[in-house]
């Protein structure tokens, strides 16, 4: 009886212990992969072909990140530039010398409701984490050629 | 009694083993995210051409240039304040120290061996090119693990879109 009692005092904590690390480490690793794509959408975006983010890079990405588990829909994408011109703009690429400025963001959903079972209160579901990086674009016009 | 006692201490195990591989996982994304910063902050470097030069044909670092976008992109990339103290909001919680920043000019004998002893780097340039060494504390979540100290090192060559 009394090892009943203690097996159900423990119960939230004993279930905490076996499923936290696998949703911290889901955490972890979704802020990892937004890193590698702002990277990523950066490298190709500065580039000297590019010299923008535009609609269909993003739209690549999201496919990207869908095949990684994320929610597509949910993944916002906000490009900006150093000088304030349009960093999406293929016909008026960003040139050489001004930054690009990615920032992806994504909810963090309901990955900390397990942390009530050990009485902490989790934060908003729609807070976002965010990953972003600035390049500087290499594009120059190649006029006459 | 003694299987709340072994319950207890159980958990607690448990909660430090969680710790440390958090704290160890994070520690890891820490040195790409600095890399990259730093890779960034490179590269607008070594774009920084001296006009003056290059209207003679040479290409040539403006080396004013270089260190003002070096350090801008440092520290619009790690969200970096004026003094390169963490901005709240910054994944960083300490300052970031710039080690070592060099400028490889066109007066060397290309390619050139860059050498830094204090630091243990060594590259080799082609080109004109910057190397800076910046160095960083990973934030640690718990006290679990010991204080963790980065060196992130990088080069970048002048990046000319004139051909060879």
């Amino acid at each position: 009886m009394k090892q009943i009692l203690v097996f159900v005092l423990f119960a939230g904590v004993l279930c905490w212990l076996m499923f936290a690390p696998i949703y911290k480490h889901v955490l972890i690793v979704r802020q990892a992969v937004l890193q590698k794509e702002a990277d990523y959408l950066l490298e190709v975006g500065a580039s000297g072909a590019y010299g923008y983010i535009d609609s269909r890079m993003i739209e690549q990405s999201r496919e990207r990140l869908a095949g990684r588990g994320f929610d597509p829909s949910a993944v916002e994408y906000t490009v900006t530039t150093t000088s304030g011109e349009d960093g999406t703009n293929p016909q008026r690429p960003v040139p050489r010398g001004t930054g690009i400025r990615l920032e992806i963001t994504y909810p963090y959903f309901r990955l900390f409701e397990i942390d009530r079972l050990i009485g902490i209160t989790p934060p908003d579901p729609a807070s976002r984490m965010s990953a972003s990086g600035v390049k500087m674009s290499e594009y120059v016009p190649q006029a006459g050629l | 009694m003694y299987k709340i006692l072994l319950y207890v201490l159980i958990s607690v195990l448990c909660m430090q083993v969680l710790a440390i591989q958090i704290d160890e996982e994070r520690a890891l994304h820490t040195v790409f995210f600095l890399k990259h910063g730093l890779n960034r902050a490179l590269h607008a470097a070594a774009q920084q051409l001296d006009e003056d030069l290059l209207a003679q044909g040479i290409p040539a670092i403006d080396e004013e240039a270089a260190e003002e976008a070096a350090y801008r992109y440092l520290r619009e990339n790690l969200r970096l304040s004026e003094s390169l103290e963490p901005l709240p909001g910054s994944f960083l919680q300490s300052p970031v120290e710039v080690l070592a920043f060099d400028i490889i000019n066109i007066d060397r004998v290309f390619p050139y061996r860059y050498s830094n002893g204090e630091h243990d780097f060594e590259a080799t340039l082609h080109r004109p090119g910057v190397v800076m060494i910046i160095g960083a504390e990973y934030p640690r979540v718990f006290r679990l693990i010991k204080p963790i100290r980065w060196e992130i090192k990088g080069t970048a060559e002048l990046y000319a879109p004139l051909g060879e």
